[in-house]
Parts: structure tokens; sequence; C-alpha cells
């Protein structure tokens, strides 16, 4: 009997474990399991924002969470961000970073949160999520050690585009090689004088992202083998001087004050014949009219000596902040957010997808196939992520000071207060003190 | 007893008070009675609250402003106290002596012109009987527009490209300008924005002041004939002396921190050629994440500005009248 009592009482511990396992396993992932919290979002005015401001009923509708979102222009989107987590604040949940530029000092700041944890927990993370589905550059460039600190949300990366009518006016060929440019750029001043023919960016902090593949094109880079800096390079002299003088010689009046703004209306309105500008400008171009039909773009041709081309890929991401108390309903928008089913339609805003599934997707190609230069754009962006590289400065954590040192070697040149080869020394000496 | 009428300058007032709070059993004014006990007891309690205010919105940012600039700040850790070493940075970099001489430029042309034009506006605008109403209306208008506003119309119209102003040029048979894209017209372009915007604001500080002045004095100068620029300069003028400076004063302190539409519409470029010190600072800060750097010249700016409110304080005494 005593037998018995035992094995009866052995049963019961184990159904009882058992039982009280049960809830464990059945934890599974729910999206309104965050019902009725209200999470802050501040982002970069940006167009991917743009759409999120639009789409942010779904995710209210899907997890009844509701969003507070601020936008701002990118200067002013750091300034208040830097006031908002250096004070620590508590309300800010989700945030846009350029980890490229500016994650290894937030993340050694302690603002991210770290989403690997939530990546890999089944209770929060949905099961189609699939964070292998963005490519591995992209997750590499938000990955320091084993924190995971943001999820991309698009990618980008400066273009070539043409004004195919402009030039087949002018019988200038489409230019094939870097060293094309100056040439072409030539003969379209010579056959109409009154028509714009180059334009770019001339602010300092703006202006490496787009210098960047002149350099890499023609066999320069910002660093030397042993890392320190190496713009004065004779290769990397050649490409800003090439960049500069376009600017120099070709810009439009008052260009040191541009950057893709002032680039993209004077492209758009018909004023300049060619500019190397964002692809996530896209959208924006093609609003204006005519320019779907003769506009030509394409990611910035190689040099013909070097034959190499090395355009510059990088993405916006979203993050946690390390400071918010509402960190899943956070992770929730996240996921969302960059769900495949989220950036399918995000394509049709021109937010290029960093999830290689959408990129493939029957809806992608769908868009693609509407226009002939959606297709050129979508082919460039592929190149891009498979040959772009997100450093574009000399080694440092102090990316923004750099690369204000580097735009500034180019505005010294186009001023006329340098030779490129002094420039470059110059921006070196500074440079090598942010080691 | 007759009651006599309180009135400030009857001769007899005060003695009038000190009778009338004897019979109503008040302590003798200027007693030790009231000092410690009325005065001590209540009225610096009631005080505390504005004193406690002004420690916490003042003084305790201001503090802090002064602890940053001598301390070493590193993004997310404390920051590391290092005495005068960010001063002695500041010493030896060429774009903060760039920025203070850019500021102190912008500052000169700004005031210069303003109070200038101010002043012949706002006598204008006070001795015609036709600017009435709207025109005054139409006076405040500038300075009651937001920066950004002033900073976009700027980009707009400045624009080389396909600003109208250019086109304007063009009209009257002049040549383009860069405006705000050339490093030699930027801070006189800036200068011409504030200018445009903050004169009507000594025009108006002028008028207020001419209005209140006794025209008695006026009167008596037009019937000894002086000519209308001797009534300006040697009786107007003198008697607006507190007025301009009060104005001059206000516009001082604002032209030195001024931020905004430079930021909006050059950003300090081309190259530094309008990086004043307020956006020296911004952009080590806010930028660049330099924080004490940052913090050091803003204090050296405050210090600036505290010295030509000084200098201002000064005058004020020599023109009173």
């Amino acid at each position: 009997m005593k037998k018995l009592q035992h094995v009866v009482f052995a049963l019961g511990l184990a159904l009882g474990a058992s039982a009280a396992a049960a809830p464990a396993h059945a934890q599974a992932f729910n999206w309104r399991s965050q019902d009725g919290q209200t999470i802050n979002l501040m982002l970069n005015n940006h167009p991917w924002s743009q759409a999120m401001r639009d789409l942010v009923g779904e995710f209210t509708a899907k997890t009844g969470i509701r969003t507070r979102i601020e936008i701002f222009n990118e200067e002013q989107f750091r300034a208040r961000l830097t006031t908002l987590m250096q004070g620590r604040s508590a309300d800010l949940d989700v945030f846009m970073s350029l980890t490229s530029r500016e994650g290894a000092v937030f993340h050694r700041a302690g603002w991210y949160a770290d989403l690997a944890p939530m990546i890999a927990n089944p209770a929060l993370t949905a099961p189609d999520f699939n964070y292998e589905d963005f490519g591995a550059s992209i997750r590499s460039a938000s990955t320091f050690g084993n924190q995971v600190v943001a999820l991309p949300i698009n990618q980008e990366g400066p273009l070539f585009y043409w004004r195919k009518d402009i030039f087949a006016r002018c019988n200038v060929a489409e230019p094939m090689a870097l060293e094309d440019l100056p040439d072409a750029a030539a003969k379209l001043r010579a056959c109409d004088a009154n028509q714009g023919v180059w334009a770019a960016r001339g602010i300092r902090g703006a202006v490496p992202y787009a210098l960047s593949a002149f350099i890499y094109n023609l066999g320069g880079s910002y660093a030397l083998p042993d890392g320190k800096p190496g713009l004065s390079q004779p290769a990397s002299v050649r490409g800003l001087e090439m960049y500069a003088n376009l600017l120099k010689n070709y810009g439009p009046p008052g260009a040191l004050n541009h950057t893709f703004t002032q680039v993209i209306e004077l492209l758009g309105q018909g004023r300049v014949a060619m500019t190397h500008e964002s692809s996530n400008e896209f959208a924006n171009i093609m609003r204006f009219a005519g320019r779907a039909q003769d506009l030509g773009v394409k990611v910035l041709p190689p040099s013909r000596d070097t034959r190499i081309s090395k355009p510059v890929a990088i993405g916006w991401t979203a993050t946690i902040s390390a400071h918010s108390r509402r960190q899943q309903a956070a992770w929730l928008f996240l996921q969302w957010a960059t769900s495949r089913e989220i950036q399918a339609k995000l394509v049709t805003a021109g937010v290029a997808p960093p999830r290689a599934s959408v990129f493939q997707g029957a809806e992608f190609n769908a868009w693609v196939a509407e226009q002939p230069i959606r297709k050129a754009w979508a082919d460039a962006l592929i190149e891009i992520g498979r040959t772009g590289t997100g450093v574009y400065q000399s080694p440092t954590d102090r990316v923004p000071e750099a690369r204000d040192l580097i735009g500034n070697a180019v505005q010294q040149i186009v001023q006329g207060q340098m030779s490129p080869a002094d420039a470059a020394r110059a921006a070196d000496a500074e440079l090598a003190k942010l080691q | 007893m007759r009651r006599v009428p309180l009135m400030p300058n009857s001769p007899n007032f005060s003695e009038t008070v000190r009778l009338e709070r004897e019979r109503r059993g008040y302590p003798r004014l200027g007693s030790p009675m009231i000092a410690r006990s009325s005065l001590r007891g209540s009225y610096i309690w009631m005080a505390a609250p504005a004193l406690a205010f002004a420690v916490a919105m003042i003084g305790f940012p201001f503090a802090y402003a002064i602890w940053l600039a001598l301390s070493e700040v590193i993004l997310g850790s404390p920051p590391r106290f290092i005495g005068l070493g960010n001063f002695q940075r500041l010493a030896t970099d060429p774009e903060f002596w760039n920025g203070l001489k850019l500021t102190l430029t912008l500052y000169a042309l700004s005031i210069t012109a303003q109070m200038i034009l101010g002043t012949w506006l706002g006598l204008l605008v006070a001795r015609s009987r036709y600017a009435k109403g709207l025109v005054r209306v139409i006076l405040v208008s500038p300075f009651m527009l937001p920066p950004v506003v002033i900073g976009m119309m700027a980009i707009v119209i400045l624009d080389p490209s396909f600003g109208i102003a250019n086109w304007l040029l063009a009209k009257i048979g002049l040549g383009p300008s860069l405006w705000l894209s050339d490093p030699s017209t930027v801070i006189l372009t800036i200068a011409g924005l504030d200018t445009w915007q903050w004169t009507p604001f000594v025009a108006l500080i002028v008028m207020g002041g001419y209005l209140s002045l006794p025209s008695d004095v006026f009167e008596a100068v037009e019937i000894d004939g002086a000519t209308p620029w001797q009534r300006f300069w040697y009786v107007t003028l003198p008697m607006l002396g507190p007025t301009l400076v009060t104005a001059a004063v206000l516009r001082s302190v604002d032209i030195l921190r001024f931020f905004d539409v430079i930021y909006l519409t050059t950003q300090g470029g081309p190259g530094i050629s309008s990086t004043t010190l307020n956006i020296l600072a911004y952009r080590r800060g806010f930028e660049f994440f330099d924080f004490g750097y940052a913090s050091a010249i803003m204090v050296t700016l405050t210090a600036v500005v505290f010295g030509s409110v000084m200098v201002f304080a000064r005058l004020r005494r020599a023109v009173a009248w």
C-alpha cells in the first residue's frame, strides 16, 4: 500500500511538473502581448519615416499598441536624440540610427538596447521573422561584438543619374568609365551653355558619401595599409581632384552649400544633366514630370584603368533605446516595421528593402516591371549591395569629424585655397589626430 | 482732522504718511523693527519661490555649463574634470578665432545698420501723420516671423540658381551674386537678413521713446530758430540716448547669440566662412559629441555677451538726462 502511495505521489509530482511546465512551452509569440501600451518613436525625415507615418495604423490594429511619432530633419533629429539620450530619458522607445556613422559612439555610450536576446527568444519574436533574411553585410554593420544594436530598414548608396535626352541631343555618349565624366561634362557645356551640367554635394559633412566612389574606383582609399589616414595617396588625390573639379567647373553656383535636397531639386527640375546622388531619393526624383522617361540611373562607372567599382552602400536602421521601459512593445514595432509584408509595401514609396526575400519577391518584381527606370534602379541597388562598402573615412571612432575633414578638403580645392595634393595632406594630418 | 491729499509731489507728503501710519498703529518706516520682523520675516519668504526658481532655471544650467567647460565629456560617461584644458585648446584652435572674428564682424555690421536704420524709420513713423494702424502692423511683422520662415525664405530668394534676388538684379542691369554661397559675401548677406528682420523692432522702440519726450523742449528750439538737422542732432538724439542704448542692449544680446537663421541657410559654410561661435559650439557639441569643448566655447561667448551689456550699462549712465 505504501509502495502504491509512493507511485501515486511520484505520478502526481510528474503530472504537476508537466502541468507547471506546460505554460512555458505554450507561451508562444503573440502580437497582442503588449496590447494597450503606447510607444514613442523619434525618426529622421526620410522616405521610410514618411511611409511609417502612413502605415502605423496597421501596427496599432494588429498589436493594440499606440504610437507617438516625431519626425525631424537630420540635424535636428541628431541634436534632439543626443539631448534625450544624454539625459537617459525613458520616454523615448524607438529611434532611427545610421550605425555606419554613429554606431560605434552610440554603442560605447550604451544607448542601444541589445536585440540579440530578443531575436533568440521565440516567445518574443514572430516565427516568420527570419533575421538571416537581411544581408550579411547589413547585419554586420549593426552588430558590435555579440550585441545586435539595430535592425536595417533600408539600403542605399549614391548612384549616377544622367539625362539621356540631353546626352542624345548633344551627341554625348553614356559614360561607361569614370574618366568619361569630365569629358562628357565639357561636351555638354560646349553644346548648350545654358544647360546646367553637374550637381553634387558640397556641404562638408555630406561630401564623403558622394565622393568616395570617385576615390575607390580610381584605386585610392582613405587609409594606408597600416591604418593611418591615406587621403594623400596619389590615387586618392586623383579621386578628390576629379570630384572637386566637376563641382568647381561644372557645378551650379553656390554648390558648396548644397546637400541632397538642393541636388535633387536641380535634377528634378531639369536644371542639371547629371549627378551622383542617393538611391534613396529615387522616389522624390520620379515625382518631377518627365524624369521617369528621360533619366538614366546606374552605379557610378568603374575606372577605365583600374576596373574597380566600389560604391558606398549603407542602410538606416531602427533601434530600441537602452533606457526604454517599453522594450517589448518597441520590439514588436521593430519586427512589424521590418517584416517582409511591410517592406514589400515600402518599395512603392521608394524605400529599397534590406530583406533579400523582398528583393526577390513577386510584389517587388511587379512594381519594377512597370517602368524601365525602376528596373535600372533595382539593378543598381542589387549591385551596390553586392560590391558596396559602408566605410568611407579613415579608421576612427570619430566618424562625423573625420567625414567633415574630408569634405573640408574638397571645399578648399573648389574655392582654390589649396591644390588637391596639399588639401589631402592637410586633411591627413588632421585625420591622424582623430585616431 | 483735515486730510491732506496724498500727492507724492506735495511738500508735506512724507509727513502725512508718517502721521497716518502712527494713527493706524503701524511701525515707523525705517525702524529696526520693520527691518527685522516684516522684511526678513514675510518679504524674504515671499521672495523665496522666485529665488528658488531663478536658481533652478538659470543658476544651475549656467553652473553646469561651466562645469562641463572644465571637463572632458565622453558620450555616455560622467564628465572628467580637466581644469582649463578646454580653454587652452580654444587658444590654439584657428576655428575658434575664426568664429570669434565672424561673430564680432556680424555683430558690428548688424548693430550699426539696425541702429541707424531703426532710428531713421522710428522717427519717420512717429512724425508721419499717415503712418498709423496698418503701417505700424506691417512694421511689426518681420520680427513676428519665426526664424525657420526667415531661413527658408532666404534659401529660396537668395539661391544663385533659381532665386528671385538674382533675377531682380538682372532686371536692373546688375550681375548675379552668390549671396550665401560666397565666402566673401556670406556674412554681409546674413547681416542683411538680420537687419531686415530686426530694424522694425528698433524703430518701434525709438518711436515709443520719441513720442514720450516732452514737447515743450521741441517748441522752445523751434522758437529759437533751430534747423531740422540742429533739432535732430542737438535735441532729439541726446534726449533719445537712453532709449537708443536700451534698444542697442536688446539687439546686442540677440545678435551675439544669433544661430537659427545661419544654421538653416549655410550651416556655417561655405567652408567655415559663416561658422560663428554659436555654430561652432553646436557642431562640436551635437555633431561631434565634444560637449566639454562646446561648453567652453559657449562660456566664452557668454563672457563676450556679458561684456557688451556692461559697456552699454555704463553708456546708459553717460547718456541719462
